[in-house]
This record gives structure tokens, sequence and C-alpha cells, in this order.
């Protein structure tokens, strides 16, 4: 049971806002500054970041940046971060979403791309994938993914995605409280409930800081397959809707 | 004769607990109820072991002594079961009420820093700042 309160902002034209970047961030002290001025600088968006929880000052070098800071009591994981921004954008009525990473992987000079990219394709999700970056084992394991969901996704992992207001609505929902990454969890629930999926290449950096959360040791790579397997398993029969780079192009499906 | 008197011990002793952490609110609502159902069926099948033979009869079944077992091990599974159907719902409200914790919270920080701007600007005021004016509840 969820608590309801009145919603904040009223339902108006006028009250909408257009673009809010979501950084979900935990222990990024070295790299969120700079991450959240280049990402104003874009001028495209207001800034959001969610301090899941780190111990390191991420939440006032963010803020002292420019960026509004929510900070979770306890760690809820990246996902669980991104889905606090992503329920903040909702309540604050925003149109579109941009989601990046605090590590400095993610380019925002990208952004404007991305939101170009959402407006003209007739997309509902833009994933920004960088097919270099992927290493043999994250090529396999992406091979594995294909074949078990359908989802025709090159970078599954990637955290770098423009969504419009219905997919945010979905991601806002109770149904995706319990996922854990911004992974194929959450690209199944979004073909499940029809929503069109595009990728876009990006150009990124190898991690400067930190390490990633997901492909960090093999014994958390066999959880997390382990893991997404059993999500795969879950959602059987998700009949994916993509349509996959033909960038600027006009929304054909396949 | 001794060991009907053992298991009777045994039953009595184990409803008898259930009973007094019921009795002492420390179970709640369905959970109660589904142990007060263990503690009556362990007391009857305790104090009364022919029962079970009887039930063995009914059932078909050649060993007997079995049937307790294997229904109790079948109650255990079931109940772990729903705990971990319980454990996930609750995890879900856990993170869904922690992320609207932080979202409000954020709201507050902003909206006390826009009173404590505005008391700034008007310091006739600035003693009153305590009192934070609310939309009426019709307005929200």
């Amino acid at each position: 049971m969820d608590i309801k309160l009145g919603e904040s902002v009223p339902d108006t034209p006028a009250a909408r806002r257009a673009t809010l970047a979501v950084i979900p961030a935990r222990n990024e002290a070295a790299t969120v500054a700079d991450i959240v001025r280049r990402t104003l600088v874009t001028g495209q968006c207001d800034v959001l970041v969610v301090d899941d929880a780190s111990s390191d000052g991420t939440a006032a070098l963010a803020q002292e940046a420019g960026a509004t800071v929510i900070t979770v009591p306890f760690s809820l994981g990246a996902w669980g971060a991104t889905q606090t921004g992503m329920r903040y954008a909702q309540r604050n009525r925003y149109l579109t979403v941009l989601t990046l990473d605090a590590d400095g992987q993610h380019h925002p000079e990208e952004l404007p791309q991305m939101l170009t990219s959402l407006r003209r394709s007739g997309a509902n999700v833009i994933i920004g994938t960088y097919s270099r970056r992927m290493s043999a084992a994250r090529r396999l394991a992406g091979r594995y993914f294909r074949l078990l969901t359908r989802l025709n996704v090159q970078d599954f992992t990637s955290g770098l995605r423009a969504y419009d207001r219905r997919a945010v609505r979905a991601l806002a929902s109770r149904e995706a409280s319990l996922l854990d990454y911004q992974d194929m969890g959450v690209l199944m629930l979004l073909s499940k409930k029809g929503l069109i999926l595009r990728e876009v290449p990006t150009i990124m950096s190898p991690r400067r800081a930190g390490a990633s959360r997901v492909f960090a040791s093999w014994l958390l790579v066999a959880r997390y397959m382990l893991h997404t397997t059993v999500l795969c398993f879950a959602q059987l029969g998700v009949r994916a809707r993509i349509i996959v780079r033909a960038q600027p192009a006009t929304g054909n499906t396949t | 004769m001794t060991s009907q008197l053992t298991s009777a011990a045994i039953s009595i002793l184990l409803a008898g607990a259930i009973l007094y952490l019921v009795r002492r609110d420390h179970m709640h609502g369905s959970y109660a109820l589904w142990w007060l159902a263990i503690a009556a069926a362990i007391l009857l099948l305790g104090v009364f072991p022919p029962v079970i033979d009887w039930l063995g009869q009914v059932s078909g079944i050649s060993y007997p002594p079995i049937l307790p077992i294997i229904v109790g091990i079948g109650m255990i599974l079931i109940r772990m079961l729903r705990t971990d159907i319980d454990r996930s719902r609750q995890e879900r409200q856990l993170r869904r009420l922690a992320q609207k914790l932080a979202i409000l919270e954020q709201e507050l920080g902003a909206a006390r820093r826009e009173v404590g701007n505005a008391a700034v600007g008007n310091p006739g005021r600035s003693r009153s700042a305590q009192v934070i004016p609310l939309p009426k509840s019709g307005d929200a």
C-alpha cells in the first residue's frame, strides 16, 4: 500500500516542464560535479541527482554544481535510485526524462542528440549504445539474453537513455519497483507495455573512477546472469517492438 | 501408555506456547489464526494418537505415522512460500516508501529555503518564520 499524496503540481499544459536529466549516483564524488555542470551547459534540461545513500559527499558536490538533489534514506540500488528520479519527474510533470551515469562514462554532450532522436523517431525510448566498449563476455551475455527474450537490443545495460512521458509512467509504476538494474527487466517491462525502443550509437568513455556495479567480479556476474535469467523466465512471451539503428528515421516497427 | 503421555505432554507444551504468544499479541491477524489451527491440530494428534492410525486407514496409507510428517512438511512449505510472497510485497512497499520519503524531503527542503528567503526579504516577519503557511486542504 502506497501513501497517496496530492500531486504537487497541477497537470495543466502550462505546468508541464520539458526535460529532466536523472543522474543516479553512489559514491561518485570524483566525477558527479563535472557531469552535472556539463549537463546543465547543454541548456536542454533540469538536472536531478539521486544520491543513493553515498558516504563521500556526493550530494553536497552535486548541489553545489547546480543540480537538484534527492538523497534516499538507504541504498536502493542503481535502479531504485533511477526510479526515484522517474517518480520525481512524474510528480513534477516533466515530459521527457534522460538518464545517465555519474561516473563519467556517458558524455552529457550526447544528450541533445538523444532528445532529437526521441522527438524525430516516434520511439518511446532511446537507448544510447556504444558497441565498441563491449567486451566479449558482455557480447555473449547480450546474445544469450536476446535469444531468451527476443528483445533486439545490442547494449542492454546502457544507462544512457531518453524516455518519453508514457515510458516514464510505466517505469514509475509499482510494477517496476522490484527490479534491481536498469537493464533487461526495464526493457522487457517497456516492451510488454507496447512501447517502442530504439538504439542510437553514441560515444562513451571507459569508466574513470569506481567500478561497474554489474560486471565487477565473476561471482557477481554469475549472480547477475542467473537473476536476469529468472527475470526473463518470469516475463517469457514478451515480444519486442523494436527499431534498431536506423538513426534519424521515421518510426517503422519490426 | 507412556508414549501417549510423552506425546500428550509435548503437544500440550507446544499448543500452550502458541496460545500464550497469540494471547500476548505477538502475532498479527491471519498469522494468529494459522498458528491457533496448528496448535489445535498438535493438541488433537498428541493427546489422541489413535486418530493418526484411523486417518491412515481412511486414506489407505499402510504406515500411518508417516502421515503427520508428510502433512507437516507440506504445511511448512506452504508457510515458507507465503512468507516469501509477503516479503516481496513488503520489499516493494519499503522501496516505494523510501523513494516517496526522499522526494518529500527534497520538496520540504526547497519549501523551507523559499520561506527562509522570503523572511530575509521581509525582516519584519522573520520572527514568525516558524509558521509555515500551508495551502488549505482543498487547494492541493
